[in-house]
């Protein structure tokens, strides 16, 4: 009877996962756009890879391949934002367009130069005062 | 009753990435591709462990870890490519 209990939540769980990886998909399909394609995928496939993971623990109840189990949903929930930020990061710098009529306000080339700008004068400060 | 409910999962997850493919197929750009990669290796390594699960032979969870770091890599090294023109 506990058995049967445990595998009606892993069920559950194995229906949200297959649902987030769903709205992922069809979110890839119909945006008209790079960044929205990637806001899509970025959430919805690490929530719904780390839902059937945990059904599969649920149902698996063993102490080892829960921990490899474990260890596989650290390892998607650590790569996927570090993919999806190079994915990015090199999108803006091949300059790819955004959608039509989209509000953009890009502040990005702005706070590099004021970084940068601070930083030699922190230069310059820390060379006056040591000689 | 549990075989039936993995097996029918295992189809969608496959017929997920087969609409994917459609968006690898006709991206207007190379990123676009990779996004769409990126989530038929998600969908693949899901597949993986529920047959894991069906099959008993629990190795194949060592398959998909190994899956998960070289689709990794692999990624890594195609934007170091698209970014600066070279990889090494």
């Amino acid at each position: 009877m506990n058995k049967m209990v445990l595998q009606y939540i892993a069920f559950f769980f194995l229906f949200g996962g297959f649902f987030f990886l769903l709205v992922g998909v069809v979110g890839l399909l119909r945006l008209p756009d790079l960044y929205t394609r990637m806001h899509a995928m970025g959430k919805c496939d690490t929530l719904g890879a780390g839902l059937i993971l945990i059904a599969l623990m649920l149902l698996i109840g063993d102490i080892t391949n829960i921990t490899k189990l474990f260890l596989i949903g650290v390892m998607i929930a650590t790569i996927n934002p570090i993919i999806t930020h190079l994915i990015a990061k090199t999108a803006y710098n091949r300059g790819t367009p955004m959608a039509e009529g989209s509000y953009v306000i890009n502040d990005y080339v702005a706070a590099q130069r004021r970084r940068r700008r601070s930083r030699l004068q922190e230069v310059a400060k820390g060379d006056d005062s040591s000689q | 009753m549990i075989t039936t409910v993995l097996y029918t999962a295992v189809v969608g997850l496959v017929i997920i990435s087969l609409v994917a493919i459609i968006r690898a197929y006709g991206g207007p750009s190379v990123l676009d591709r990779m996004v769409a990669m990126n989530v038929i290796t998600t969908n693949v390594v899901m597949i993986i462990l529920i047959f894991a699960y069906i099959d008993q032979s629990y190795y194949y969870i060592d398959v998909a870890f190994v899956f998960v770091i070289g689709t990794f890599i692999a990624t890594l090294c195609i934007l170091k490519l698209l970014r600066e023109g070279h990889i090494i």
